[in-house]
């Protein structure tokens, strides 16, 4: 009954069949969710709260590891291989597929250890390279300006949207392919989201993007592919444009229009 | 009189009652401080820290013994209490978080943070100056390091559980092992808290006089060997005040001055740290 587009690009992800069980849970919060995602490109999730869209971004960097007990089936494929595999080294995966959190989780350091820590794990001491690669992250991350005066002053005392931007920055600093966003810029206010909106859409060039929203004009805005998730399935994935304009599926059109959300 | 009256009566009273109750206790602070401060600032001159103990009657005696062995003590004190009490705390935040083990361990540690200090003096007498066959500053040093494990272990327990998951969570997903999370990231968070914890339990046994009685017991002679009993501050102010000697006495007064500046340092410091701590965030 799902619609899910067909997508003749080359896909950074492609999820098959997965289901997700909270340690203790009675029911499963994802069910048979297949989804390709397109590369160098922006999918958004879409769906009212509590519909499973975290529980799904979460699971591309086995972020749910963290926590034992909880267990999935089904299969995520990134770079020719099923990341759910037993024998996946974490570590390796987390510095090919990124996150940026909801909050912003600027570490207590200064603002150039921060976005040099994920270099700095692995293994990079360069002086001259980690200082050229700090810069063109910031840069890439259009905080440069703000910050390159100040970069050994506490992060912390950065405001909401350029800790956000500083976050950016340190995952992208160490060069992943993916990079998951879980409603970046939900605390923040309209200037700073516009930066972080602006900022997303010229990531992809370099990267596959995956971003959680609870804003459906946010999703319109910068994506390409549009995934509407609704009690923990994947009711429809398609162009942006035309989920939003001609959705396949009566949910959709529902949730769009705003019958319930 | 209206229910209205009486309740506006009840709660003068009530608040009268409890603003003298704290006036009464912070009176009998300032006395005690007061008293200290004549007396001890009276006691001070230069021959404290040049000299040792020495017979009644004698003008070159000072307490250069008891301060120097009240460093050491507290020192090789915090040396083992110090780590244990961090790592363990990391422990219960960090790995053990909810689990019966934690549990057990949190509540057995609260029990000893409250146990008499004397108690844990008798434990360290029984295993290890009994089988040494005498006092010695290592087994002073082991009861104090005792003592502070559960302060220490507490608050850094506390204080690593209020650094957010999310700072957890986005150096997991940048790669970062979990020994490097806990280093870099969690005690850097926890940094101000855990410090205060160090100086509140460097401050809690710097107080103590019953466990090091029959562990380092006492010396009134300048000693730096660890095997040896060793003088401290507490158990010299003890012997000091209750001789019959008025220069003894005066010097009892002075440790005692010096004892509790010492502790009121820490403890005002270990508040700075926090609060400073705190506003930055
Ligand atoms: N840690 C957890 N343990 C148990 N259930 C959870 C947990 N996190 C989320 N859930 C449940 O899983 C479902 C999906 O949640 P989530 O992925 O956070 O939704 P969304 O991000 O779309 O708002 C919800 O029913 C939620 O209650
Ligand atoms: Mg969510």
């Amino acid at each position: 009954m799902a619609s899910i587009i067909d997508i003749k690009e080359e896909c950074a992800l492609h999820v098959r069949n997965f289901e997700f069980t909270y340690k203790g849970a009675a029911a499963a919060s994802l069910k048979k969710v297949t989804m390709p995602i397109a590369k160098h490109s922006i999918t958004a999730l879409i769906g009212p709260s509590g519909c499973g869209k975290t529980t799904l971004l979460r699971s591309f960097n086995r972020m749910h590891d963290l926590y034992p007990g909880n267990s999935y089936a089904g299969e995520i494929e990134f770079e020719g291989r099923n990341i759910l595999g037993a024998k996946e080294d974490l570590i390796h995966l987390r510095t090919k597929i990124g996150m940026i959190f909801q909050k912003p989780t600027a570490f207590p350091m200064s603002i150039f250890d921060n976005v040099a820590y994920g270099m700095r794990l692995q293994g990079i001491k360069n002086k001259t390279e980690l200082n050229d690669r700090v810069e063109k992250a910031l840069k890439d991350a259009a905080i440069w300006k703000e910050v390159s005066d100040r970069l050994k002053h506490d992060a912390n005392g950065l405001s909401g949207g350029q800790q956000q931007r500083l976050c950016i920055a340190r995952a992208i600093a160490v060069e992943p392919e993916v990079l998951l966003f879980d409603e970046p810029t939900s605390a923040l206010d309209p200037i700073s989201t516009q930066g972080i909106e602006k900022l997303v859409i010229e990531l992809k060039e370099r990267v596959s993007i995956i971003i959680v929203t609870h804003n459906m004009q946010q999703a319109a805005r910068v994506s390409d592919y549009t995934g509407f998730m609704y009690l923990g399935e994947l009711i429809e994935l398609g162009q942006t444009e035309e989920l939003f304009v001609t959705p396949k599926e009566k949910l959709t059109q529902e949730y769009i229009t705003g019958k319930f959300g | 009189m209206t229910a209205v009256q009486k309740r506006v009566l009840v709660n003068k009273i009530a608040l009268t009652l409890s603003t003298l109750s704290a006036l009464i206790a912070l009176g009998f602070l300032f006395w005690i401080l007061g008293v200290l401060v004549m007396k001890g600032v009276g006691a001070l001159n230069w021959n404290i820290f040049l000299f040792e103990g020495a017979p009644p009657g004698n003008p070159e005696s000072g307490l250069k013994h008891a301060l120097v062995g009240q460093a050491i003590l507290i020192s090789m004190a915090t040396a083992i209490g110090v780590p244990l009490g961090i790592l363990a705390g990391t422990y219960l935040s960090e790995y053990g978080k909810n689990s019966k083990l934690a549990h057990t361990i949190r509540d057995i540690s609260d029990i000893m943070m409250s146990a008499p200090s004397i108690v844990i003096g008798a434990f360290v007498y029984a295993i290890v100056v009994m089988p040494m066959g005498h006092f010695s500053a290592w087994a002073g040093a082991i009861a104090l390091g005792i003592i502070m494990i559960p302060v220490i272990l507490r608050t850094t327990d506390d204080m690593l559980q209020l650094v957010p998951g999310e700072l957890r969570e986005a150096a997991f997903a940048l790669g970062a092992p979990k020994y490097k999370v806990i280093m870099d990231v969690v005690y850097r968070g926890a940094k101000a808290g855990i410090l205060t914890g160090v100086l509140l339990g460097i401050a809690r046994v710097g107080g103590e006089t019953a466990p090091l009685l029959f562990t380092s017991f006492n010396d009134n002679f300048f000693t730096t060997d660890l095997n040896e009993a060793m003088p401290s501050l507490t158990v010299t102010i003890f012997n000091y005040a209750t001789s019959p000697y008025e220069d003894w006495q005066q010097l009892g007064w002075a440790a005692a001055f010096i004892l509790s500046m010492f502790i009121l340092g820490l403890n005002i410091l270990g508040r700075v740290i926090l609060f400073a701590g705190k506003k930055r965030k």
